[in-house]
């Protein structure tokens, strides 16, 4: 089975005036179809970066980045836009779910970027995923009269509503106490179950961790050997 | 997914009621002042066409300047009745005539003297001056009579006579001397702007008598048509085809016939009768600075206006985008499109531009409706610029909507370079973790 992402010996080096701050030195990683895995290291350990790379919002210094094996480093922006729409979708610490719209509008609005479906056939996907994300009651509601956790929920939902080969979620659970972050967890590993989309997903909290399938470690820039956790299933 | 973009553009705009009011508010002001402003300029119009077309012009006059030598000129249509049989072949659009003597005359009372352009009339053929002369003292069917002469309260105040009083005109005809008449005032009119300043009437009859005109000329025939804005067409028809008829006649040129008599005819070099063919707007260009100064008076105001206004919508939109970078992200992050996102940002302040120029529209129909319903009284002092008595605004909806629609886009245009800036934000931001 090919890799869904391959990540071939990539590094990322911001710069901030004059000083080089290697954010990622020369890591390869290769992730397939239906894995649900976990990113974990300490704070500035590169993440959010390499989730970045991933997610096509950014470009390495060096290395190849493939996401559905493209490379993208050679997409136009435009393109790269299409894949993320596509191909991926994010679900991030903050929510970010578009404050004037309705939580069926929020989970509905990737469908329409995508276009190509009806109105019916939108509804029927919005309302089935608003049943497995537990909030068909709230779907008029705006995300300000949701808690985190409804919110996060949500962004779920929005991120598996145009069908995705990759979901990507920096830290989802930061902004959450650990019981509703581990029940974000829980219902992102369902929903990889249900219909083998791949997940990845940072942390780094160790009791958020438990709950992957497979972790791998970062530290400093540079990845250590994938973990595969028996615990979690 | 257009139903979506204006929830998202129209809820955009309602979170933020006070600052977006406010903008709506200066390009609803802004939209109301130019239709207001216009709708009294064309009022002016409207109200001068009215007066103007009875006192002193045809819509299309066929009129003409007679010289016995070179240097010197009188306004006359030599053998009128021959002109205006021709005239009749050629105009379908008439809808009546009138036959009007033209002269110019110092009038002379026991107190005070001035100039008077003068209109020698047959009124009983002149329905139009029953219209809209409003007699204040006299009666103007007194006119019929031979000797009797019309002025306007303005130049009765200045002449200091009233009904019934005596006073002499004083004509320089061609030979250098002058003529002179005793004419009894028979009517005051209340004063219509500009034009009464300085014209009166007296009979036809006796106007030729102080120039010593024969029965057959005349000053100038006044075509009405059925259809006003035909006039340039019928003048430059009537042009060609009097000259075809053998008329000497003159190039088309859009001044008053008396500036004409005193300038530039008496330096021409020819002798005879020459047929000139004016519109009701040439004798009236020498009153068009009015309308040349308010107009380019609310130009001036409006574009002011309008840079105020585009200063706020940049800056409204700056905070905008700045207060929305994450969400721009987000959406940029999850597949939008750049030109998508510039096209919400516009969808937004076009919005707003429509919202707040259409309210000044419907204002600014409003006000108008109400100011011409409480028929104000314009002053003395100004009725001589408004060309009005009463305050009339002449607007159109379609026209307003027009400016309304016009200000709309400029609004939008002027958004595009905000929204082409918030459509190159990164969708990195959406990962940014403040707020
Ligand atoms: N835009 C940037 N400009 C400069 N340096 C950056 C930028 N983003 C990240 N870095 C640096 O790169 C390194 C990796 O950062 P990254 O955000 O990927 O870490 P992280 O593991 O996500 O940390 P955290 O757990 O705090 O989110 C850090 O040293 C950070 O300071
Ligand atoms: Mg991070």
């Amino acid at each position: 089975m090919s890799a869904i992402v391959s990540v071939e010996n990539v590094s990322k080096t911001y710069h901030l005036g004059k000083t080089e701050v290697p954010a990622l030195r020369g890591v390869s990683l290769e992730i397939h179809a239906g894995e649900f895995l976990a990113v974990a290291g300490p704070s500035g350990s590169g993440k959010t970066t390499l989730l970045n790379l991933i997610g096509c919002v950014d470009t390495p210094t060096a290395g190849v980045v493939r996401v559905d094996g493209k490379d993208t480093s050679v997409l136009s922006e435009r393109a790269l836009t299409d894949l993320r729409l596509r191909r991926i979708g994010f679900i991030f610490q903050s929510f970010n779910l578009v404050p004037v719209l309705s939580v069926f509008q929020n989970v509905e609005f990737p469908l329409l970027l995508q276009g190509g479906l009806t109105r019916g056939e939108r509804q029927r996907r919005v309302g089935e995923l608003l049943q497995a994300v537990g909030l068909s009651d709230h779907a008029r509601h705006r995300p300000s009269e949701l808690s985190g956790g409804q919110r996060q929920r949500v962004a779920v939902a929005r991120a598996l509503v145009g069908r995705p080969r990759l979901v990507l979620a920096d830290e989802p659970t930061a902004n959450l106490d650990s019981t509703t972050g581990a029940t974000i967890i829980d219902l992102m590993r369902d929903m990889n179950e249900r219909d083998q989309t791949t997940f990845l997903f940072s942390t780094h909290d160790q009791k958020v961790m438990a709950h992957a399938h497979a972790v791998v470690r970062i530290a400093d820039g540079q990845l250590q050997a994938r973990e595969t956790l028996q615990a979690a299933s | 997914m257009l139903l979506v973009d204006l929830q998202i553009a129209s809820r955009n705009l309602l979170q933020h009621t006070r600052r977006n009011l406010f903008l709506a508010g200066a390009l609803a002001a802004t939209t109301a002042l130019l239709v207001l402003l216009n709708g009294l300029v064309d009022g002016m119009k409207a109200s001068l066409m009215e007066s103007a077309t009875t006192l002193m012009t045809g819509h299309v006059n066929v009129g003409g300047f007679y010289k016995v030598t070179s240097g010197t000129a009188a306004p006359l249509v030599t053998d009128y009745r021959k002109v205006l049989a021709e005239t009749r072949k050629h105009v379908p659009e008439l809808d009546y005539t009138t036959v009007r003597v033209r002269g110019y005359a110092k009038a002379v009372s026991e107190k005070s003297s001035m100039d008077l352009v003068l209109g020698g009339v047959e009124v009983e053929h002149e329905p139009g001056l029953h219209r809209v002369l409003q007699i204040t003292a006299g009666r103007l069917d007194d006119l019929a009579q031979p000797g009797t002469l019309l002025l306007f309260e303005d130049q009765a105040r200045r002449l200091e006579v009233k009904v019934g009083d005596v006073l002499t005109l004083s004509a320089p005809t061609t030979r250098g001397q002058s003529n002179t008449a005793d004419v009894r005032v028979v009517a005051v009119a209340r004063s219509v702007g500009l034009m009464s300043s300085f014209s009166a009437f007296l009979p036809a009859v006796t106007l030729r008598k102080l120039y010593n005109l024969r029965e057959g000329n005349t000053g100038a025939i006044h075509l009405y048509l059925k259809d006003p804005s035909k006039a340039p067409e019928v003048a430059a028809r009537l042009r060609d085809a009097l000259a075809q008829a053998g008329w000497r006649v003159m190039d088309a040129d859009p001044q008053p016939y008396w500036m004409k008599l005193f300038q530039k005819i008496p330096s021409e070099d020819w002798t005879g009768q020459k047929l000139d063919m004016t519109t009701w707007e040439d004798e009236m260009s020498f009153l068009s600075w009015i309308f040349s100064a308010v107009r380019v008076l609310s130009a001036i105001l409006v574009f002011v206006l309008m840079v105020i206004v585009v200063v706020g919508i940049l800056n409204t939109l700056a905070i905008a985008i700045r207060e929305r970078t994450r969400e721009i992200g987000t959406l940029r992050a999850i597949g939008m499109q750049r030109r998508k996102v510039r096209w919400l940002l516009l969808l937004e302040a076009g919005l707003l531009g429509a919202a707040g120029a259409g309210a000044g529209a419907v204002g600014a129909l409003a006000i108008a409706a109400l100011l011409n319903r409480a028929h104000i009284a314009v002053p003395a002092s100004v009725e001589m610029f408004l060309m009005q008595q009463h305050l009339h605004l002449q607007t159109a909806p379609g026209r307003a909507f027009g400016y309304a629609a016009v200000l709309a886009l400029v609004t939008t245009v002027a958004s595009l370079l905000p929204a082409t800036w918030a459509a190159r934000l990164k969708p990195v931001t959406a990962m940014h973790h403040i707020g």
